[in-house]
């Protein structure tokens, strides 16, 4: 290591500058990070903050600008160069060997050998153990596939796999995203440890809590300028936010008059899914024009009540009834019929058809509307895909651009979009706004709201408790695969939700005790 | 000459059929193991429908057949000879898929007492030296043969007729004789070769390559195929171009729907081989050579007869 | 906000133009290279005899694009076009039929066969999930044995001169049997770019997850996909027959790979959900000058083989490159 004075800059970035066809992802953007610092990047999504790390992390070379890595000159030819040097990013999309195991792709660069050839299989599992150990996931076995991980898990393996070398600089992509509270926890009990061992983190991050609650410094982004960096102590939640988005945020209103005299719009009772298979008594019902939140862990069984009500899987076990009248669901088919409709979880697996245009994807569901006879009217297309995309404020280049390339937030307009075509009476939604700037959340709430006011059902999963707080009339808590119990409005609290969520774990530790 | 040798192997067949008859009683019905190639080829489907009569209007044998999927397929035919031996059959009459491949299956159904007849393809000669094997090759000659249609073609040309040459599939040893007869004759009668390319054995095939032949010889005469699969493609190729009667025609296997076209005359010469007495030949002499316990010898040829306007049925 | 926005879509309707026209650039060097080295590529007789030529490849092509465009691969269009034409040869090669009768029978007989084959293709796979790659290797053993029982093995020859005429018959100087080929094309082409149902092929190829969560019928449109394929297989046997005047077992054997090689050259990528008609099209052209031309220059056969392969691969380096610029475009 190169001697340097205290505080000395380990990374400097000066004058970079990265210009895509048609937009400057990045302008004259100067920067420095600190050993033993955890530097928050904070801005809206599109405001070339992937771009940035990208740069840092060897998978884009800038048009113009220089960066320096410990005094010496840092042009990384490519990311292993990048991680030879010691700059590790760990990337929102998961670069995990799907088929291979946990301890493979966690020591895929440095296979422990015997004999020169061999893979040395128990050294292997054992520091693949000692690095699971450190992002928590000491129950998992080291020989799993990735295949069969959740998507909190493979977060976590990939952190993990950053560990594997001592990175001078590590860059954490929204690690959080997908994570619970507990395992959030965590991470940062390991990131503070790095700091203390003098590593330099970034941290991106749509949660302000976490910028301000474990960051030293943090940069604002937006549309590719570096709008101000400043000490964490030194700025609020609503000055950081206004740096972001350059204007004031109005949270929606909220506005709840829910009739619960009325017939429910969606009845469920006896009902099953795979995660609770045992105990079929999944039961509630929503009522037109309510927003009813769905809280819980990862892996709860959230999700798997939305899916089964759509029929997205196989036929759901138990009862379903529509304005009173029971109905029979098996396929997404039937469910949309019933005017149901689900933005599910995975918005760029199942949601939408990225290489395809923005029109493709905005009428998937209603192509009879932009068809006479089975041929399509693509002057019809343009005109509904066009008028729904403009209410809903999507940012865009035209509606023939590859919805790929939007911004998350503008992805999910698409995916609403689609829905809103249909008039659905019931709209579930698996966390809606992962992945989304603050602009777009802020937006996505006031059309929930608007929605609920014309009377639809709303049914929405969420892991960001405040957004259910802010956002729900009501709060189902479902814990292992049950809902372990219902908040009104004015009984909902983070606590409470908490304590709910953790209902049915706690009851397995004390029989076991 | 094939005259000759017709008399010959029909004179042997009846003093065999003579001579099994009264050995029936006092020895165990032989075990006969034929084993062909693919039966997807009209030649060798036929041929096995000539067998399975033979066996049945004989009644003096019990015959076990095995085809392959295609005609290249001698890692099946390998195992299927391995069947046979391993089953004890006495007798083995098989058309190699491949003539040096199915050297080392033979010595070893040899070696374990089985009598193996070697019909239709012979076995290379070197690769049998090498593997200390002798054994006997019953079949037609496809060189003659070839050289017979070759022959008619070159009369009804004359000296320095122009003709192109469809071969079979590169590889396939009774493809390599026939386009060796094919080129003897060429050599012999004074023709001018103009271009010699493979259409593997196939009509559509045959049709395109004779049809870009043509464009780039548009002089040439005769032409002379390898199989009738390829002389059907042919006559359609110079349908097509409005040369009929232009440029004449030799095939080879005398198929029926080639019948049709040898008498209307679009198909100048075939060359029939028999291949439904093939295999009935070639058990005939297995069974024998079985019985009397004298091993066959050198080239036993068996009848090919060329068909002509004069001769078809 | 605008980063992400701006800067896809010209280029992608750039490179989408661009793919056809590499190819088409690629024709035209092949033949620019054939009409320099030979006095007799570049004549009307030569020409009209690769159409005619071609017509087979691009019409099994034009129903195996449909089929990898929805992510799948018909290894059977082969087999089953022999066993569609031999089935169908029973009714043209049968003189005791009246003529429209015989080649009413021999239409239905033989497109009957491909589509019932095709589908029984996309039905089984898209059922049980069931890779097309192994269901249409199974097929493809089926079809052929099929052929091959049917006939015992024998060609049929057929003597009816009016499929001869339809074979041989030509407008404007064209084959009749090309401008059916490219019927078939344009037919093709209106179905993947103006109808409900092409777009719902390509929506499938790209992301059929997605669109079967959007309340489409998945299993109908891959099973189409297939029986369209198959349906192009019988078409084939016909005009093999009208061309040939005969019908054998062993007929197509290994087309399937030509069609392939033909809508991957063209620019349609094995993975699904981007390729085009004209592309095929091109592909076919490709593939039938390139065999034409070499024949002419007189290159040997091994060698017209290795270089028929080598632009095989050429062209799915292509394909990759391609992909790859699209991937970092789309990345950054």
């Amino acid at each position: 290591m190169t001697d340097m004075a205290p505080g000395a800059p380990i990374l400097s970035v000066r004058h970079i500058s990265k210009q895509f066809p048609g937009v400057k992802a990045l302008d004259d953007i100067s920067l420095e990070f600190r050993p033993g610092e955890i530097h928050a990047l904070a801005g809206e999504n599109g405001a070339g903050k992937s771009t940035f790390i990208k740069v840092l992390g060897g998978i884009i070379t800038p048009d113009q600008g220089q960066m320096e890595l410990a005094g010496q000159p840092y042009a990384p030819s490519g990311p292993n160069d990048a991680i030879a040097r010691g700059v590790r990013v760990v990337h929102q999309e998961f670069n995990l060997l799907r088929h291979l195991s946990v301890a493979e792709n966690l020591l895929f660069e440095r296979l422990p050998r015997k004999l020169g050839i061999l893979v040395d299989k128990a050294e292997m599992r054992r520091r693949a153990r000692d690095l699971l150990n450190l992002v928590g996931l000491s129950q998992l076995d080291p020989s799993t596939p990735i295949s069969s991980l959740g998507i909190a898990q493979q977060q976590l393996v990939e952190i993990a796999r950053a560990l594997s070398d001592d990175a001078r600089v590590l860059i954490l992509d929204e690690p959080t995203a997908t994570l619970t509270p507990r395992e959030t926890d965590r991470l940062f009990e390991i990131v503070h440890r790095l700091k203390d061992q003098g590593t330099s983190v970034l941290f991106i991050s749509h949660h302000l809590d976490e910028i301000f609650a474990h960051c030293d410094r943090v940069t604002v982004f937006r549309n590719g300028k570096l709008v101000a960096t400043q000490k964490t102590a030194e700025i609020d939640t609503d000055g950081l936010v206004r740096q972001m988005v350059g204007r004031e945020v109005i949270h929606a209103p909220i506005a709840r008059n829910v009739d619960r005299s009325a017939t429910p719009a969606l009845s469920v009772s006896g009902f099953q899914t795979a995660i609770n298979a045992r105990r079929p008594d999944i039961a509630f019902d929503l009522y037109p024009g309510e927003i009813l939140g769905i809280a819980g862990l990862v892996g709860s069984g959230r999700s798997e009540v939305l899916r089964a009500i759509f029929g997205a899987d196989r036929p759901a076990r138990g009862r379903i009834s529509r304005n009173g009248q029971p109905v029979a669901i098996q396929s997404p088919r039937d469910a949309l019929r019933q005017g149901i409709c689900l933005v599910t979880e995975n918005r760029k697996e199942e949601g939408l058809i990225l290489p395809m245009s923005i029109a493709v994807n905005t009428t998937l569901a209603t192509v009879r509307n932009i068809s006479s006879g089975g041929l399509l009217d693509r002057g019809k297309e343009r005109g509904i895909a066009g008028q729904m995309m403009r209410s809903l404020d999507t940012r865009m280049a035209s509606l023939q651009q590859a919805v790929g390339s939007l911004s998350g937030g503008n992805q999910q307009k698409v995916v609403l979009g689609k829905w809103l075509l249909r008039d659905p009476q019931i709209l579930m939604l698996d966390e809606p706004t992962r992945g989304i700037d603050i602009g777009a959340k802020a937006e996505i709430y006031t059309l929930l709201r608007q929605l609920a006011d014309q009377g639809v059902g709303i049914l929405v999963v969420s892991s960001e408790v405040p957004e259910l707080l802010g956002l729900a009339d009501r709060v189902l808590v479902m814990s292992r695969g049950v809902i372990a119990g219902e908040l009104a409005h004015q009984d909902m609290s983070e606590e409470a939700i908490l304590q709910l969520a953790y209902a049915e774990y706690a009851k397995e530790q004390v029989t076991r005790g | 000459m094939h005259n000759k040798l017709t008399v010959a192997i029909a004179a042997a067949m009846c003093s065999t059929a003579l001579m099994a008859v009264p050995s029936l009683a006092d020895q165990a019905r032989p075990q006969v193991c034929l084993v062909m190639k693919s039966l997807a080829n009209e030649f060798f489907k036929d041929m096995s429908i000539g067998a399975e009569e033979y066996a049945k209007s004989r009644g003096d044998f019990d015959l076990k057949m095995v085809g392959m999927q295609s005609e290249t397929d001698f890692d099946a035919q390998v195992n299927a000879v391995d069947t046979c031996i391993a089953e004890k059959k006495d007798i083995i009459v098989l058309a190699p898929a491949d003539s040096r491949a199915m050297v080392g299956p033979v010595k070893r159904a040899v070696d374990a007492g089985v009598t193996v007849v070697n019909f239709d393809v012979a076995l290379d000669e070197e690769a049998k030296k090498a593997a200390g094997l002798d054994l006997a090759f019953v079949g037609p000659d496809n060189a003659a043969g070839a050289k017979e249609a070759g022959d008619a073609l070159a009369k009804a040309l004359g000296n320095g007729g122009k003709v192109v040459i469809l071969e079979g599939n590169p590889g396939a040893d009774n493809g390599i004789q026939r386009k060796a007869g094919f080129e003897q004759s060429i050599k012999d009668n004074g023709l001018e070769l103009l271009d010699s390319r493979t259409a593997h054995w196939e009509t559509e095939e045959a049709n395109t390559v004779f049809t870009t032949m043509l464009t780039a010889h548009p002089d040439l005469q005769g032409v002379m195929a390898a199989n009738d699969s390829m002389a059907l493609g042919v006559v359609k190729a110079i349908d097509a171009a409005g040369m009929s009667g232009k440029i004449q025609v030799v095939g080879f296997d005398n198929i029926p729907a080639v019948s049709a076209l040898v008498k209307e005359g679009k198909v100048l010469a075939t060359v029939d081989q028999f291949g439904r007495d093939l295999a009935s030949n070639a058990i005939d002499l297995g069974i024998k050579s079985f019985k009397d316990g004298k091993p066959l010898e050198g080239w036993v040829k068996t009848p090919i007869e060329l068909v002509t306007k004069d001769n078809v049925k | 906000m605008t980063e992400m926005t701006a800067k896809r879509s010209p280029m992608a309707a750039i490179s989408g133009v661009m793919r056809n026209a590499g190819i088409a650039v690629a024709l035209v060097l092949l033949i620019l290279v054939f009409s320099l080295t030979t006095t007799t590529f570049l004549t009307p007789l030569n020409l009209t005899n690769i159409m005619v030529q071609i017509t087979l490849n691009i019409i099994l092509a034009a129903g195996m694009t449909f089929v990898i465009l929805i992510g799948g691969i018909d290894l059977s269009v082969g087999s089953v076009m022999a066993l569609a034409g031999v089935v169908g040869a029973t009714f043209v090669s049968n003189p005791e039929l009246p003529t429209w009768l015989a080649i009413l029978g021999m239409i239905v007989a033989s497109c009957g066969v491909g589509a019932i084959a095709g589908t029984i293709n996309g039905l089984i796979s898209a059922w049980w999930a069931i890779p097309s790659f192994i269901v249409t290797l199974g097929m493809l053993n089926m079809a052929r044995g099929g052929a091959l029982q049917f006939t015992q093995a024998n060609t049929v020859y057929i003597a009816n001169p009016a499929i001869t005429k339809f074979g041989t018959a030509t407008v404007a100087g064209i084959p009749v049997l090309f401008l059916v080929a490219v019927a078939i094309i344009i037919l093709g082409w209106f179905v993947l770019n103006k109808t409900v149902f092409g777009r719902m092929l390509y929506a499938i190829g790209n992301n059929e997850e997605a669109v079967r969560l959007a309340g489409h019928n998945t299993l109908f449109y891959k099973t189409a996909a297939f029986a369209i394929c198959g349906l192009g297989a019988g078409i084939a046997a016909i005009m093999y027959m009208a061309r040939l005047t005969s019908a054998s077992p062993i007929m197509g054997n290994g087309y399937e790979l030509n069609a392939i090689a033909a809508v991957i050259i063209g620019g349609t990528s094995l993975a699904g959900g981007r390729g085009s008609m004209i592309g095929t099209l091109l592909g076919a052209a490709v593939i039938g000058v390139l065999g034409n031309g070499l024949i002419l220059i007189g290159a040997s056969d091994f060698v017209r083989q290795i270089i028929t392969g080598a632009v095989i691969i050429l062209a799915v380096i292509l394909d990759a490159v391609q992909g790859r610029l699209a991937a970092k475009r789309k990345g950054a």
